[in-house]
């Protein structure tokens, strides 16, 4: 209820305020605070309970673990904030993995044909489902269900699902096994996944956009903005990270294999959703992914450190992911 | 600025149905209600006015049962009651329509009246024929010429308001409060809406009606009680009293001096004479060869009913709807429309008429709305200028006297009106060259609404061509240097100012012209 006589107050903004804004942005969120509680809770919680838990090694293997989830979860957040979901990107990495290797297998032996296969891959899946959402106004639910068991099968069409043994060993210290300034490289590609995700959505005018057409797709299309490029471009950006998240996750293990990482599509909507973005689109911010996903990494972890039976840890992963969604909901 | 057929004559009934007295109400530091009286008779209609925030929306609240009163009683038929929820009103006999609807979209009419109390067989099954003919009967009873099978959600607005009003109407009512319910109306419509009205009355209904256009309460209440700052600011007969002492009352003595311009329209300006926009020919699927200029510094009004084409001939120059014939030229340059980023880019901008839906982004703030279109003006190499955009949305809050705490507000936190001139503030700079308004004041109160006329004349003042759909007549003949008459996808006629002076006359205009368009009527209530 505004008075109607109140005098006009606008209050011009000081050096420090704009600075608390900044802050604010990167922290935004209903309740961000809770996310961090909640993570601050986990580490207590585990490393009382296991000696194994509280160390720089085991740090750096949670870090090593979360690295897929983490990097596709900086475009889902994209993809959740426009008001959409891609079930696909499991098996898009999947795909993209086998086209790496086969690639590479195929064309001297270059890391770099693979890097571009990888990639390519993944964007075209991306590009594909964007614009099946886009233009035929398929729910994207619908569309990247399909292209979760098409891309999946493809994969595994492709060498009657055998694995494709990758012998680069360049590839591998780029992407899976060196180390970058000190840090493992596939912490250090989630650090620049994120750090772009941070630039693209916070301080690019495609993030506005993105929050525009999430937070009211009309009012966007009034607004002279191209809502159907604006959302492919996010599928387009999952589905390329979803293809990075593939050249770690081989040249890790030297092959690349049909039948990897099947159902983490559901960790990486999890982890978006424990880090504040609403599934009604238009709020979420990238810090709070990168902390939904540690949640989730350090669940995985420290369940096992704690000798938790499988069947059970799902279990309580299960749980815990819904208590701290209840909790950090507005 | 009574219409024709005005139920006011009739007499003040003496039975009183409901008395509140002395009710308080306190929403944490707020006193949203002191010592608030109201009385309503069987078979009254009463109006109730008041600016946004005076109090009305809580009151009604009270009576409705949704919330509960902190001292002050209410007596019904001379009993006191005492509402702890929704349900024990409606028991006491007590219906409200909102403005947002509570229809199952996908049923029928008919269906949608019988909701939870089917006629059914002794097996259970709805008895779909007495189902239709006691809907049918009911409907005709009231006078509401809806048709009973068709799909609500096929319906026009209007009808399904009038569906809803029909659905409280039915069972045993004794009080129905009606809110807005002819914001977005037209004029045909009020006057169907109004016959029903006074059929509940004559069987003894009492009614309280909030409005926000101070003609209706002429037209249909026999008392007015207006709230201002959540206190009584006066009960008046209606029939003895005039729109300046309803104006005073709403807005208090100190402030009317600046509002009572309503009345005086603005005087006949010379225009220069070069054509900003025009249409020849221009035709789709819902307009038929329309001729139309605007000239630069007009503002033109578009009068016509609900589907009539006037928002179709907007949405038509947004390039929202696809031109299918003729031309549209702006400035005197042929332009095919490609797109609303095509018209911002081309000078052309629409405040729509569903702010809610497509003006704004609700949970967005006040900054971030304002900047959405002009998205590109505020980055560099595709990197946001966020200082850049904050000033410029705290030049445009400040101009257009947004009450808000800040740029920063959400602007879901606002009240109807600012939220209106955050959707003007969407386009204050750089000056639009075509300003296209749809419903620009609905659900706006009377205040805002003269700042928001304010804005409307700056912008042509300052060179825009302004083209501008209404359902208030009214707001049309004072603000418009021309207005065209769109009857059923073409423009009937274009008046100049001084043609026409008065809204009644106005209105029998269109209705002469809708007359002479049958066709039109049928597809609106197919």
């Amino acid at each position: 209820m505004t008075e109607l006589t109140a005098p006009n107050v606008v209050a011009s903004p000081t050096r420090s305020d704009r600075r608390r804004k900044l802050v604010q942005n990167l922290l935004r969120g209903e309740r961000p605070y809770m996310l961090y509680i909640a993570f601050v809770i986990l580490l207590i919680v585990f490393s009382l309970s296991s000696p194994w838990f509280l160390s720089v090694d085991n740090f750096l293997n949670i870090g090593r673990q979360t690295t897929l989830v983490s990097i596709i979860a900086v475009g889902m957040t994209f993809i959740i904030i426009a008001r959409q979901i891609d079930l696909s990107v499991a098996s898009t990495l999947a795909l993209s993995g086998m086209a790496a290797a086969l690639a590479m297998s195929q064309i001297n032996n270059s890391w770099i044909v693979g890097a571009v296969a990888g990639l390519g891959t993944g964007a075209l899946v991306g590009l594909i489902n964007g614009i099946l959402t886009t233009q035929l106004s398929i729910p994207s639910f619908l569309v990247t269900l399909g292209s979760l068991s098409m891309a999946r099968g493809l994969a595994m069409m492709v060498t009657n699902t055998k694995p494709v043994i990758i012998t680069n060993e360049t590839y591998f210290a780029i992407f899976g096994e060196g180390t970058f300034l000190g840090i493992p490289v596939p912490i250090a590609w989630t650090l620049a996944a994120m750090i772009v995700g941070i630039l693209l959505l916070h301080y690019n005018v495609f993030g506005r956009r993105i929050y525009a057409v999430g937070g009211n797709p009309t009012a966007a299309l009034y607004s002279g903005i191209n809502t159907k490029r604006i959302t492919t471009a996010a599928f387009v950006l999952t589905g390329t990270l979803a293809g990075l998240a593939a050249l770690v996750l081989s040249a890790r293990s030297h092959a690349a294999r049909p039948d990897v990482v099947q159902g983490m599509e559901l960790d990486v909507i999890a982890a978006v959703i424990l880090g504040g973005c609403s599934l009604f689109g238009g709020r979420g911010y990238i810090l709070g992914t990168l902390f939904g996903s540690l949640i989730i990494g350090t669940l995985n972890n420290g369940l096992v450190l704690l000798g938790v039976s499988s069947p059970m840890q799902l279990v309580i992963k299960g749980a815990i992911i819904v208590a701290a969604v209840a909790f950090t909901k507005r | 600025m009574e219409l024709s057929g005005s139920v006011a004559a009739e007499s003040l009934p003496s039975t009183s149905l409901v008395m509140v007295r002395a009710i308080n109400k306190r929403f944490g530091g707020v006193r949203a209600l002191r010592d608030v009286n109201l009385e309503v008779r069987a078979g009254e209609v009463h109006a109730l006015l008041g600016e946004n925030g005076a109090g009305k929306s809580t009151l009604i609240k009270i009576l409705s049962g949704v919330h509960s009163l902190d001292s002050g009683t209410i007596d019904i038929a001379g009993k006191p009651v005492e509402f702890d929820s929704p349900a024990k009103s409606r028991e006491a006999g007590i219906a409200v329509v909102y403005q947002d609807l509570s229809l199952v979209e996908s049923l029928s009419v008919a269906d949608n009246l019988l909701l939870g109390r089917e006629p059914r067989t002794a097996l259970g099954f709805v008895r779909k024929r007495a189902l239709m003919a006691r809907a049918e009967a009911f409907l005709q009873e009231l006078g509401i010429p809806l048709d009973t099978r068709a799909t609500v959600g096929s319906l026009p607005f209007a009808y399904r308001q009038m569906t809803e009003i029909a659905k409280a109407l039915m069972g045993e009512v004794r009080l129905l409060i009606l809110d807005e319910p002819t914001s977005s109306l037209t004029s045909d419509e009020v006057r169907i809406l109004f016959d029903a009205i006074g059929k509940a009355t004559r069987r003894g209904v009492g009614v309280i009606y909030v409005t926000h256009r101070l003609n209706e309460v002429f037209e249909i209440s026999q008392r007015v009680t207006v709230l201002r700052d959540g206190a009584n600011a006066g009960t008046f007969i209606t029939a003895e009293t005039d729109m300046k002492r309803l104006v005073n009352a709403i807005v208090g003595s100190d402030r009317s001096a600046s509002i009572g311009t309503r009345a005086a329209p603005t005087a006949k300006r010379a225009l220069d004479p070069s054509p900003v926009l025009s249409l020849s020919d221009v035709s789709n699927d819902r307009l038929r060869a329309v001729d139309l200029t605007v000239l630069k510094g007009e503002v033109h009004g578009l009068a016509g009913l609900i589907g009539s084409g006037r928002t179709e001939i907007l949405e038509t120059v947004f390039g929202l709807r696809a031109l299918e014939g003729g031309a549209i030229e702006i400035e005197g340059r042929g332009w095919l429309p490609n797109g609303p980023a095509d018209a911002i880019e081309q000078g052309v901008a629409l405040v729509p008429e569903d702010r809610h839906v497509q003006g704004l982004v609700l949970d967005h703030s006040v900054e971030r709305n304002i900047t959405l279109p002009r998205i590109p003006h505020f980055s560099r190499w595709g990197w946001m200028q966020q200082r850049a955009a904050i000033r410029r949305a705290e030049s445009a809050v400040a101009r257009l006297a947004v009450k808000a705490q800040g740029a920063s507000s959400l602007v879901r936190t606002l009240s109807g009106g600012n939220q209106q001139k955050v959707v003007f503030g969407k386009w204050n700079d750089p000056r639009p060259r075509v300003l296209l308004l749809d419903e620009p004041t609905v659900g706006v109160d009377v205040g805002a609404r003269e700042e928001i006329y304010a804005v409307i004349r700056n912008a042509a003042r300052d060179g825009s061509g302004v083209l501008m759909v209404s359902s208030d007549l009214v707001e049309l003949i004072e603000l418009c240097d021309r207005i065209s008459v769109i009857v059923d996808g073409y423009v009937a006629r274009t008046l100049v100012r001084g043609e026409i002076d008065d809204a009644e006359e106005l209105h029998h205009l269109l209705q002469m012209y809708q007359a002479s368009e049958p066709g039109s009527l049928q597809e609106l209530s197919a």
